[in-house]
């Protein structure tokens, strides 16, 4: 259909829309329209790709100059891959209606290891083997000797791209990755650097947050992307975390050592190199005075990962004398490894800013601040002129001279916590120098200084107010949109006692108390029995649910499911709980119904979608709280507290809450599912807690299912179940209660108009 | 109906039957009962044929044993020897006991199926009069044949079945009852057995290599609930354990599970993040590789719990569902067989396309009208549009052909002059000789005849290669004793005819 979105055209690729997804196009619209930033929310299986991308669509067909292209950004390949898909579709759509050629390029992009054809290279398992291989076959240097020396192998894919593809810009058209691939094998083309190149000048790029957010990843790939871009962030409910991550480093004992062999090799190569190709090192030494920007014209296959966020001016800048020849900088680098063991040779935990460990750093090594700054690019152009095949062996020299440029570019958002031991062996010495970081608008800054447009936006985004403050930004638009629902196919019911009136919580008091075990047992067993199909159970903590699983085998509560259904727990393998996943699926299809005991914040939790009979219900045991005793945990909530001013509680009950949200949002993603959301702790109760939750769900929490005990959840279940489970005819229009809009008749029409439905078809 | 050699399992002494004195014989696979003084059996029953056995209440005065049969007739036995007669049937009857149960359900099933077979099929019942009731051959012969040829020749009634699945609690259904006296008892069914089996083939392997040699039955289940396999701290499993190599087993068969990947990318936990950060970033450091080293017995423990839930719920379901399993498995063999491992990539984007074409459907936006049909999937088109032609024909004949084709027979049906005499001189010269000078019964005897002799000539013939000695004898013996009858039989059919002619 074609909708008027305040006087823009937009083509829409079904036939009906619902409220929801119009609203929130004009929202979008709204967003564009001032090149301000936007926080939209809407649940998940309203449509919201589909929308996004047709308004977008249309504003840059309607407006080329102002918007030239989108970004979006998700989070896992398969969301990845969903997105291309819809795209397609909404561009099939547009061929048909328009009868036009299309002339939109876009691509999505991902790592090596999902576009690689390369038949050795494509073989290998994990993404780093595959990273680390392809470097060995594309480095420039590698290229540079194949001149002299024939034998040496190289990647025909990617010489056949260098040589041809360049020249000729990728055809208009949907390439997903498989698209890419299969273009790639046609043509003998590398798919991975042909799409990175591609993107440059795609009209929608998507690919995963880290090639925007991750500053190392960020620089390599996405730094020439058009200002005039609009970003979208989908599924945006952690993006805090992911900029937190992407900045953070970790540095144990074992990262030392490691660090000091990767020294002693540099040193040997820099020996040799020196007997037997001195003007080597002395171009280097040449290049480095010049500047860093000359140093740094990187090809594009060296997977050095660039600086973290370097100021420009240093860029301009020379590399300090102090470090400029190699033998300096090893010399340099020895001496900050020495400073870090000894700091790792600590009794008690310790805690200091980035400003007082660069003093501390001066006092004791008489480092200055300076040469720590260039440490990372100094590393990079001596890996380069080393020509080291293999960078993956020195992924932890890298680490530290990261570690070394991130702590002395900045002062505030970081903290330094030295640990001598876990806190749950205290007996193991294991020490951890944690540098992380505590703002995650760092890593985002960026992003939202230089495109025009970021809509951050996700099914659970509340409360909204939170994200601008946390991320530091100021939005031009915030909206929460709630479901219109056909019929009620979602059950939200907080139980808070067992028929034992025992009141259930997986607070710290209670948690291994018998009886709380005993009644969450309970109420398994008894959903176990009523619930057709699929069930999920999600636990606060890897650790609690072991506990609960070991206990409740021993009172054969398990034994009494397995009654029921068949059981499938996650592990912390990942391959292990693909298998069983796999395996819970296929118990729901063939009718046998099986349970998923899984955990929140874990991989399925946030991954993997449970939709129809691969899950009725969703049980939430406990409320899902970050294990707050943790140091770096506290820092942030006071970097939190001094700088946002946010109280430590509100944010653990919003961090509590928005993963509790997305696990029992697993199990409805469109209006025609339905489903269970059972939240067993009696603390979902309060105010504070479901106030948190987002609208679409909150708004189903009647006054009546707030403090339930086990038998009556069994039987408010059952007799949700029993309506859903009628045939869900769907009453299409004219007739009022149909939830899509289609306005084909007059009379339809006629309303539309007076509620300010505009329709074109 | 003799067998040579029947193991007789019990002889009773002194029992009458029809006011007779004689002995009773409980045998192998029949009943059988013989006058006093006389060596042949009056009564004999095989197993099969009993329904039941029914007694005399204990305060009767006569000691009796009645044996129903499926027919519904009933032969009693009276037990006459003063002094033991109860304990005389006490015994007979334990023993049928225990024989009828063997017997009863292949018995009814056969008889069932052979009553069916000669009902619907009449050249078979004609065939089983000549051969069987004329004593060319035996029945149990007759029937060996057949019904294996039955079995083979057409498998699909008895494989529609669905095959039944396992529960999922089996293990729960066998809680242990206190016996009082410190002391556990489990109850165990031939169908919870059957459920480990299927579930744990790593059980079945230990049982057929150890029960009948090395332990007996029972001692091999107590031994199985006494051992850590079945207890959840497998972990400590001693060496002295025969179940020890299960667990190993099972983990193997669980790592090979895991390690054979996952069809459906959408829940591939390993490819679904894009970009996973490099060692030493992010906030949580890696926990597992550390963990590993200083976990408590009883994490591990724990550990051991969930793995095996997992593994238990997966061999549940796939021992109900094994029979579905083999073909999928070649068919992703075969698939994968050209080319190295990673060719499985060029088989995946289908079930790929497939299940991201599923996740961004929304039905209830699109219009209704476009009902789901299935593709008419055509490999040679043009066959279809022309039906099947026969084979000797090189190439199909197009639709231009048939158009001609038919017009020219309408040119030729319009010229068309009967020629009555030419067609009625062809139809006596071929046909007649048959239909008026053979009568019917004539040819129907004939036709009895010849299948008669192409049964046995087909037993003949089975019988080779010659490899068992019973085969030897069949062939040498009663073979060749039965050819003679059935040509006999021919000769003195046609010597009839002979006659009769002349």
């Amino acid at each position: 259909m074609k909708l008027n979105i305040e006087g823009l055209l937009v083509y829409f690729p079904y036939d009906y829309i619902y409220p929801e997804q119009y609203s929130y196009m004009l929202e979008l619209k709204r967003t564009l329209d001032a090149k301000g930033h936007g926080v939209l929310e809407m649940p998940s299986g309203t449509g919201k790709t589909i929308s996004l991308l047709s308004l977008i669509v249309a504003y840059q067909k309607a407006f080329p100059l102002d918007v030239t292209k989108l970004i979006y950004c998700s989070r896992t390949v398969p969301e990845i891959e969903k997105v291309v898909e819809e795209l397609r579709k909404l561009m099939e759509f547009y061929a048909k209606e328009t009868g036009e050629v299309n002339n939109f390029l876009a691509l999505a992009l991902s790592s090596r290891k999902n576009l690689c054809i390369h038949p050795e290279v494509s073989s290998l398992r994990f993404g780093k083997e595959v990273d680390g291989k392809c470097h060995s076959l594309t480095a420039s240097y590698i290229r540079a000797q194949r001149h002299s020396n024939p034998d040496q192998p190289v990647c025909r894919f990617y010489e056949e791209f260098d040589a041809v593809g360049r020249q000729v810009p990728l055809p208009a058209g949907i390439y997903n990755l498989d698209d890419l691939k299969d273009f790639g094998r046609r043509k003998g083309w590398c798919p991975y650097y042909l799409a990175r190149y591609s993107i440059l000048h795609a009209n929608i790029v998507v690919y995963s947050y880290h090639y925007l957010l991750d500053p190392k990843i960020a620089d390599l790939v996405s730094k020439e992307l058009a200002k005039k871009s609009v970003v979208v962030f989908d599924e945006a409910h952690n993006i805090d975390n992911v900029c937190i991550d992407s900045m953070s480093v970790n540095i144990t004992r074992r990262t030392l050592d490691r660090c000091q062999g990767n020294v002693e090799t540099l040193q040997h190569t820099i020996q040799k190199i020196k007997d037997t190709d001195a003007a080597k090192l002395r171009e280097e030494y040449r290049r480095l005075v010049e500047g860093l920007k000359e140093a740094n014209i990187a090809r594009e296959t060296d997977v050095y990962l660039a600086n973290p966020v370097l100021p420009d001016e240093i860029l301009q800048e020379a590399v300090p004398g102090s470090i400029r020849t190699a033998e300096h900088f090893l010399g340099f680098l020895r001496r900050f490894l020495e400073y870090l063991k000894s700091r790792l040779r600590v009794h008690h935990v310790v805690q200091e800013s980035a400003p007082q460990f660069l003093k501390d750093i001066f006092e004791k090594v008489c480092i200055d601040r300076k040469p720590l700054r260039f440490c990372a690019e100094r590393l990079q152009s001596l890996l380069r002129t080393l020509e080291i095949a293999d960078i993956a062996d020195f992924s932890a020299v890298t680490l530290i001279a990261n570690f070394a440029t991130l702590v002395s570019t900045y002062s505030l958002g970081f903290t330094i916590i030295i640990e001598p031991f876990d806190d749950r062996t205290p007996t193991i010495a294991n020490p951890v120098l944690h540098f992380s970081c505590m703002d995650p608008s760092i890593a985002i800054k960026p992003v939202f200084q230089r495109f025009q447009s970021v809509v951050i936006t996700s099914g659970t985004l509340s409360p909204l107010d939170i994200y601008p403050k946390i991320l530091d930004f100021r939005p031009v638009t915030m909206a929460s949109f709630t479901m219109t629902l056909a019929r009620t196919c979602l059950c939200p019911l907080i139980v808070g006692r067992g028929n034992d009136q025992v009141a259930l919580s997986s607070k710290f008091e209670t948690r291994e108390d018998f009886a709380v075990i005993r009644n969450y047992g309970n109420l398994l067993l008894e959903m176990s029995a009523i619930v057709p199909d699929g069930i999920v159970a999600f636990f606060t903590s890897y650790v609690y649910m072991e506990n609960i699983v070991a206990s409740w085998y021993e009172q054969g509560i398990l034994e009494n499911i397995q009654r029921n259904k068949l059981i499938f727990i996650e592990t912390q393998d990942a391959a292990e709980t693909s298998m069983a996943l796999e395996k819970y699926q296929e118990a729901c299809e063939n009718g046998r119904g099986a349970i998923l005991l899984s955990v929140a914040r874990g991989k399925v939790s946030e991954g993997i979608d449970f939709v129809h009979h691969f899950g009725r219900a969703v049980i939430m045991f406990g409320v899902p709280y970050v294990y707050t005793q943790s140091r770096i945990l506290k820092a942030r909530l006071e970097y939190l507290r001094d700088q946002f001013q946010i109280r430590e509680n509100d944010f653990l009950t919003f961090d509590a809450m928005r993963h509790a949200a997305q696990c029992v949002g697993r199990a409805i993603r469109g209006k025609t599912d339905y489903g269970l959301m059972i939240f067993a702790d009696k603390r979902y109760a309060r105010a504070d807690k479901r106030g948190k939750l987002p609208r679409w769900i909150q708004e189903h929490i009647s006054d009546g299912s707030l403090n339930l005990t086990v038998d009556e959840t069994v039987q408010l279940s059952k007799h949700f179940l029993r309506q859903m489970a009628q045939p869900f005819r769907q009453v299409k229009p004219p007739d009022r209660r149909r939830v899509s809009l289609r306005a084909t008749s007059p009379r339809l029409l006629s309303l539309c108009r007076r509620t300010s439905w505009v329709c074109l078809c | 109906m003799a067998s040579l050699s029947e193991e007789v399992l019990l002889v009773v002494k002194k029992v009458r039957q029809r006011k007779q004195d004689g002995t009773l014989y409980l045998m192998a696979e029949r009943i059988a009962w013989g006058p006093e003084g006389k060596d042949r059996f009056t009564v004999s029953h095989p197993y099969s044929d009993i329904r039941c056995q029914k007694i005399s209440p204990d305060g009767k005065a006569k000691v009796q044993l009645q044996l129903v049969l499926h027919t519904g007739e009933s032969t009693t036995f009276h037990f006459a020897n003063e002094s033991t007669a109860l304990k005389d049937r006490e015994a007979a009857k334990e023993l049928l006991q225990q024989l009828l149960p063997k017997f009863k359900k292949k018995a009814n099933k056969e008889l069932e199926e052979k009553n069916r077979m000669l009902q619907e099929d009449p050249v078979l019942f004609q065939l089983y009069k000549d051969l069987v009731v004329s004593q060319v051959i035996s029945a149990e012969e007759f029937w060996a044949n057949r019904l294996g040829g039955l079995n083979n020749s057409e498998p699909a009634p008895y494989s529609n079945k669905q095959e039944v699945g396992i529960s999922g609690a089996f293990l729960a259904d066998i809680r242990p009852q206190t016996d009082g006296c410190n002391g556990l008892r489990y109850n165990l069914t031939t169908d919870i057995i059957e459920s480990i089996f299927r579930t744990y083939p790593a059980v079945k392997q230990k049982y057929s290599e150890n029960v009948p040699h090395s332990l007996t039955e029972k001692e091999f289940w107590t031994r199985f609930f006494q051992s850590h396999y079945f207890h959840r701290d497998r972990i400590n499993t001693g060496t002295q354990d025969i179940f020890s190599e299960c667990a190993k087993q099972d983990e193997k068969g669980l790592m090979s599970l895991v390690n054979k990947g996952v069809k459906n990318p959408l829940v591939d936990l390993l490819s679904l993040e894009d970009k996973t950060l490099d060692e030493g970033y992010g906030l949580k450091q890696a926990l597992p590789s550390t963990s590993n080293t200083n976990k408590t017995v009883k994490e591990s423990s724990n550990a051991a719990i969930i793995k095996r839930f997992n593994h238990h719920s997966a061999m549940v379901l796939a021992a109900g569902s094994r029979k579905n399993e083999v073909p999928a498995d070649q068919a992703s063999e075969t698939s994968s067989t050209d080319g190295n491992s990673r060719d499985s990539d060029f088989f995946q984007p289908p079930v790929k396309k497939v299940k991201l074409q599923e996740a961004i459907e929304y039905e209830d936006l699109q219009r209704e009208s476009k009902q789901k049909t299935v593709a008419l999937n055509l490999k040679k088109s043009d066959r279809y549009a022309h039906g099947p032609v026969p084979l000797q024909s090189q190439k199909y004949t197009t639709s231009q052909d048939i158009i001609n084709a038919v017009n020219c027979i309408q040119q030729e049906m319009a010229h068309y002059k009967p020629n009555l005499t030419q067609v009625r001189e062809q139809n006596s010269n071929t046909f007649l000789p048959s239909t008026e000078m053979v009568p019917s019964d004539i040819q129907g005897e004939l036709k009895h005849l010849y299948v008669a002799a192409g049964e046995l000539l087909r037993h003949f013939w089975s019988c080779f290669p010659v490899n068992t000695s019973f085969l030897e004898d069949k062939l040498t013996g009663h073979l060749e004793e039965m050819l003679q009858t059935a040509y006999g039989k021919f000769h003195i059919w046609q010597t009839r005819r002979m006659m009769r002619k002349t």
